[in-house]
């Protein structure tokens, strides 16, 4: 694969009600992106978007974000899903040979609207909608159900991945505040407010507002802007089926397939010695377990023994991953932010130490029905 | 970072001040008339009104669904093979939902499992019967069809599923922890 550079980036700070208006809070992560690369608008070539038209309350949504976003007089297009599969579009247009500047932005605003109804009207209007008993929270304890039972992990394994994700999140100064908890203990965690039994509240990736964008640039034209880009490596992409009773929920097989074309690309042999630092985009802390197993990080249902702290054998998620705020459709693209900020040595305060490669996932659909893995190398680290 | 200078034109949005205000509106999502093709699974609705259950098949790959699917995913082709189904069923997983009642306030739980009735190959998501104590429920847990009274050819017909004898035999163990 000829060489695509991360040039640029920019994250708002995650609030769970922000001050902002939805035009403004795009313009400061999109200029943000440009000034961090010490760019001008005349440089942007190509604008992709990540959001939902549910998401920003009108329809074809981006007509509306075409100046905040960059897109004025440019190529721009919208990807309806994370804003990691953005950046695969964005990529794949640089491939092309036709475009030397990619800005890729996403992110929404669930303070706006009801997040969850949101989510219900994902469910099969004829199986699973007559009942709403089935939303993305109860898939979510069906997923952890059958991972738990499978290989005999515990409630307080899986806690324990919520403690490490929200003490390193508090490290995190962009994180969302109500999810910095540098005491939190594995009790608050069991005891906190169930949600759909297993899971509990402090278990699940609490939606909230924020908006991230990244700028792409083919290899020439990145050493131009930097001295230290960040190269992508190897990318791959997979989906499961829709319906829940069509998986097996104790793994997750779409991103097996997505690890193993991405590993392909970049020749990975042997994830678990090779990668310094993995950003995994998890709807639950369950999913950080799943996701580790199904990406050759660890051993089936051996994750949870995992040293997997920033000072650990291999980091997960040491910004503190979605468990630190989850903005829908700028998740993903947050986690390959902060993969590039691990490999430029600029994770001020959570900082891996020796990072030469890291993956960077995101996830759409219920029980991560759609994965998509981005390996990530260079930065001058 | 950057080999060029950095532009300050930020500095007025960080300023706090109130910005924003909101309008109230609303989304007619429910208004939407979903269309949906009964053709695969009328034989299906035919049986359940006789008190039996069928699943379809896929004749290239042999993968039973119950419910009936339209297409086969690993295949792309339509599955046309009905097969007949036992009435006895195991948990795959199962989770607990926690739903406010809008008039009393009061909070109802509500168990739903995914079902995997013998002889298919993939799951139903369905409720089980109201006496089934959830703590001691677990995956794999034997269960049996409970029909509604009338049978009305409709998936409400299947009412929820009755718990029968576990005589598998790592029971003793499970029973020691």
């Amino acid at each position: 694969m000829e060489k695509v550079g991360i040039v640029g980036y920019y994250q708002v700070k995650l609030a769970s009600d922000a001050n902002y208006g939805r035009y403004e809070m795009i313009f400061e992560a999109v200029r943000g992106a440009i000034d961090h690369a010490g760019l001008k608008k005349k440089d942007i070539t190509t604008v992709i978007s990540a959001t939902n038209d549910y998401y920003d309350g009108r329809t074809i949504s981006n007509c509306f974000t075409v100046e905040v976003g960059g897109g004025y007089m440019a190529d721009e297009s919208k990807v309806e899903m994370d804003g990691a599969h953005a950046m695969l579009y964005g990529l794949m247009r640089i491939l092309s040979g036709n475009h030397k500047l990619a800005v890729i932005w996403a992110g929404s605003m669930p303070s706006c609207f009801p997040y969850h109804s949101a989510r219900l009207y994902e469910t099969d209007p004829t199986w699973e909608r007559p009942s709403a008993l089935v939303t993305d929270i109860s898939a979510g304890g069906f997923q952890m159900r059958a991972y738990m039972e499978k290989y005999g992990v515990s409630a307080e394994d899986i806690a324990k991945v919520v403690v490490k994700n929200k003490k390193n999140a508090a490290k995190n100064s962009l994180a969302l505040p109500e999810a910095q908890m540098a005491d939190i203990t594995l009790s608050d965690v069991l005891n906190s407010e169930i949600f759909a039994d297993p899971v509990t509240e402090l278990m699940y990736a609490q939606p909230c507002d924020g908006v991230a964008a990244l700028l792409l640039a083919p290899e020439h034209h990145a050493l131009k802007i930097t001295d230290k880009p960040v190269w992508i490596t190897g990318v791959g992409w997979n989906q499961d089926p829709y319906y829940l009773g069509d998986r097996d929920l104790s793994r997750n097989k779409s991103m097996e397939l997505a690890g193993k074309m991405a590993y392909d690309a970049a020749s990975i042999k042997d994830p678990a010695n090779e990668i310094d630092v993995a950003e995994l985009s998890e709807a639950f802390a369950h999913e950080e377990l799943i996701f580790a197993e199904a990406l050759g990080l660890a051993e089936a249902g051996k994750a949870s023994t995992l040293n997997s702290g920033i000072d650990g054998d291999i980091a997960i998620n040491p910004s503190g991953g979605a468990l630190g705020g989850n903005p829908p459709c700028a998740t993903g693209l947050i986690r390959i932010i902060e993969a590039v900020k691990q490999l430029q040595g600029e994770a001020n305060g959570y900082q891996v130490k020796n990072v030469k490669k890291a993956i960077a996932s995101g996830q759409i659909g219920m029980c991560a029905q759609n994965n998509i893995l981005y390996v990530l190398e260079g930065g001058g680290n | 970072m950057s080999k060029m200078t950095r532009r300050k034109s930020m500095e007025y949005i960080k300023k706090e001040y109130a910005r924003t205000r909101t309008m109230p509106a609303s989304w007619y999502l429910n208004s939407y008339k979903y269309k949906y093709n009964v053709t695969h699974m009328k034989p299906f609705l035919d049986k359940l009104k006789e008190g039996k259950l069928v699943g379809l098949q896929c004749s290239n790959c042999n993968r039973v669904s119950f419910p009936p699917k339209l297409v086969c995913g690993n295949c792309l082709i339509k599955p046309d093979r009905w097969v007949d189904l036992r009435e006895t069923a195991t948990i795959a997983t199962y989770t607990i939902t926690y739903l406010k009642d809008e008039a009393t306030g009061k909070i109802i739980e509500k168990p739903i499992a995914c079902i995997r009735q013998d002889g298919c190959d993939t799951t139903i998501i369905t409720e089980l019967a109201p006496e089934i104590n959830y703590e001691d429920a677990y995956v794999g847990m034997p269960l049996k069809i409970h029909w509604a009274d009338n049978l009305e050819g409709s998936l409400s017909d299947i009412k929820y599923y009755d718990v029968i004898d576990d005589k598998s035999k790592d029971m003793a163990l499970r029973e020691k922890k």
